[in-house]
């Protein structure tokens, strides 16, 4: 099941201390502070139940991961590998 | 008139009561900004009086302290209780007088840390309005206050001593500050109690409430008065200090702390919320054994992530 940019920032709502209500799909979550690293892991665990495969050290690049875009990405080219 | 025995049914003095953290400063801002009532920045008198009449109990409860002390010298506790009372209400009075205005607040926050004395101090002479915050978003508040900082006051700092764990420290001077006030609100009809989620959801509706009970008029603009000025440069709240709006985003952050420490506070604060009429906290089961370390998995990767990047950051910074 694709992930939805809903499904995400309903996720990111619930779990980060912040409010994300004027991010958008380019906003930078994790390098800026936006996202800490307990709602990164939260993140992180959501990603895995959805996508049915756990990720590796090699998934762990901020670039996959810092952003709304990115992370739909990152998930988009995991279910389709 | 400061320290008369024939206190009016509307004595020229409000002090405002609250936990560190629950909106006092705001409340002094709003207060301040009456036509008829002064309330200065944080002056610490009410905190300093309170010192100065702190008692020990000795063996067979024999309490040692000014109070005793001067009764053996032919000064009686309504004596010292009055004169002291005299010298601190004056500051307040002459600011007031200067300000043009006729009647007073006081708002320090670490009062609440003094409750008994400043009730004793006190007497029949003041009105107390009293606020009440989520114990939850308390403890982040002090958390950030204490980070900002980078110390604990005194008062904190028993309480550091006591319960090393930050959170369940501030988690318990939060209750005893809250349940004695509350005390206070249930046994005091000279004292009103309201809530912080209330005043910064509706700061009109809650500051009629507080006009009505220490007898002042309501007078329009009131609000958009007192968020439109920045003056009276004093200790307080900075972060209220600086906003031009009421910031509502303050309520129920504690809904984002980790589960592991939503459980911790939740044992300690339930019985305390509940009394003063908040829901309790209720936290989901824990975590699977799997689901645990697998956490903790995650995290270790994370930790490297976020190295990874800003050793990355640094070379870069380097090169340019």
């Amino acid at each position: 099941m694709a992930l939805t940019k809903s499904d995400l920032l309903e996720h990111l709502a619930d779990h980060a201390r912040d409010d994300l209500s004027c991010v958008t799909e380019d906003t930078e979550l994790f390098s800026t502070g936006l996202i800490d690293s307990f709602a990164m892991i939260d993140l992180l665990l959501f990603l895995e139940k959805h996508t049915g495969s756990k990720l590796g050290p090699e998934d762990m690049d901020v670039d996959n991961l810092d952003t709304i875009g990115r992370i739909l990405s990152f998930v988009e080219s995991r279910r389709k590998g | 008139m400061s320290g008369s025995a024939s206190a009016s049914a509307n004595p020229q003095g409000v002090v405002i009561l609250g936990a560190p953290r629950s909106g006092t400063t705001l409340l002094r801002r709003l207060l301040d900004a009456h036509s008829r009532i002064a309330c200065p920045p944080e002056t610490y008198a009410l905190s300093a009086a309170a010192r100065f009449l702190h008692e020990e109990s000795f063996a067979e409860g024999l309490r040692i302290g000014v109070l005793l002390g001067l009764s053996y010298s032919g000064f009686s506790e309504e004596e010292v209780l009055t004169r002291l009372r005299g010298f601190v209400f004056s500051f307040f009075e002459e600011h007031a007088a200067r300000e043009g205005k006729p009647r007073w607040a006081e708002k320090t926050a670490f009062n609440a840390f003094h409750l008994p004395a400043i009730r004793k101090l006190c007497g029949d002479q003041v009105r107390y309005v009293c606020i009440q915050r989520h114990g939850l978003d308390v403890v982040l508040s002090l958390e950030e206050l204490v980070k900002k900082t980078g110390g604990y006051v005194e008062e904190l700092h028993d309480y550091l001593r006591r319960y090393p764990e930050p959170y369940e420290a501030f988690a318990q001077a939060w209750i005893d500050c809250a349940g004695a006030i509350q005390d206070l609100i249930d046994g005091d009809e000279r004292a009103l109690g309201l809530r912080y989620e209330e005043l910064v959801a509706d700061p009109e509706q809650a500051l009629r409430r507080i006009l009505e009970h220490i007898g002042e008029p309501w007078e329009e603009g009131l609000v958009e008065r007192a968020l439109g000025e920045a003056k009276s440069v004093g200790f307080g709240d900075w972060k209220t200090y600086a906003r031009p709006a009421i910031d509502r985003s303050s309520v129920e952050r504690w809904r984002k702390l980790p589960r592991a420490t939503l459980r911790r506070l939740a044992d300690r604060c339930n019985q305390t919320l509940k009394r003063l009429g908040y829901e309790e906290v209720t936290v989901a089961s824990p975590e699977s054994e799997a689901d645990a370390r697998r956490r903790y998995e995650l995290g270790l990767l994370v930790n490297k992530m976020r190295a990874d990047k800003e050793r990355a950051r640094a070379a870069a910074e380097d090169k340019s």
